[in-house]
């Protein structure tokens, strides 16, 4: 995500950018960064609250014309309505996603996870 | 930084995240200049939400079932008018149902063009896009489909883009 933009503004496209976590985002290196403390999966806010929706990308829009150079980063005051336990227990008849699931089977790939480093046996798979 | 960015996050993930975050360095940042207001801007969206639309290639969820490894690192274009019930959400990592209940969720072309009806942008563009966004590896990620969806957009006359997390 953080990558994309920064290949999008290097091209001569000014972005701006959302994150739902703003640490992992802001170490990327994006030009313009808006965190917001929203559940993942709903990054613009509740399905159909059009008000809420608008008012978050109104809020990082804002951002393009705002900022005067790279690293420019804000935090938007919207607050999620629900716990982060509630707003997790609404997913939780998913399946995991493919790598929690071999995680969980295999353990000690946990370490490849950590560091980034991709096992050389699935690069080309 | 006063948003905890783990909030809602589970422990493992958590970790993870942190981990990442504790081992990237941003390098030099690239910076482009509005050179016009926003008002008389064409914006762009792309979300992370692994969107396609019903009667266009659909994600690889079944590459990344057999090699959790990998993500698919393609991109789709999501035409502006296209809404909930055109498409599906293909990313692994995160509950598809509420974008798919209302695609704005994730890839807010109505609000966009709500935003353009009352001056705030100048127009939305004609072209939306979407990418996955879990990709470890982001080689073609950042080598093919990002430049592919720049040069669509300044084919279209984007003057700005909004990027979306999922």
């Amino acid at each position: 995500m953080g990558l994309v933009a920064r290949v999008l503004e290097a091209s001569g496209i000014p972005t701006t950018t959302l994150s739902m976590i703003p640490d992992l985002t802001r170490v990327v290196g994006v030009p313009r960064l808006a965190g917001i403390s929203y559940p993942f999966g709903r990054p613009l806010g509740r399905p159909h609250d059009a008000d809420g929706q608008r008012a978050v990308l109104r809020a990082m829009l804002d951002l393009v014309p705002r900022a005067s150079g790279p690293d420019t980063y804000v935090e938007l005051p919207f607050v999620w309505p629900e716990s982060p336990a509630r707003a997790r227990n609404a997913s939780k008849d998913l399946p995991p996603p493919p790598i929690v699931d071999l995680i969980m089977k295999k353990p000690w790939l946990l370490a490849s996870l950590y560091s980034g480093r991709i096992p050389e046996a699935t690069r080309a798979a | 930084m006063s948003i905890d960015s783990y909030r809602f996050l589970d422990f493992a993930s958590r970790q993870v995240m942190k981990a990442w975050a504790a081992r990237e360095r941003p390098g030099i940042i690239p910076f482009t200049p509005l050179t016009k207001p926003l008002a008389d801007c064409t914006v762009a969206l792309v979300s992370t939400a692994g969107i396609a639309r019903n009667d266009d290639r659909p994600f690889d969820q079944e590459g990344e079932r057999r090699n959790p490894w990998w993500g698919d690192p393609t991109f789709r274009e999501i035409p502006l008018n296209t809404t909930e019930r055109d498409v599906r959400l293909y990313h692994l990592h995160i509950d598809p149902r509420f974008g798919e209940a209302d695609l704005d969720v994730v890839l807010p072309m109505r609000r966009l063009s709500e935003l353009a009806q009352t001056g705030v942008v100048g127009r939305a563009a004609g072209r939306h896009y979407s990418v996955m966004g879990y990709i470890l590896d982001a080689g073609v990620l950042v080598e093919q489909t990002a430049p592919a969806i720049a040069s669509r957009m300044r084919a279209d006359g984007v003057d700005a883009a909004a990027l979306v997390p999922a």
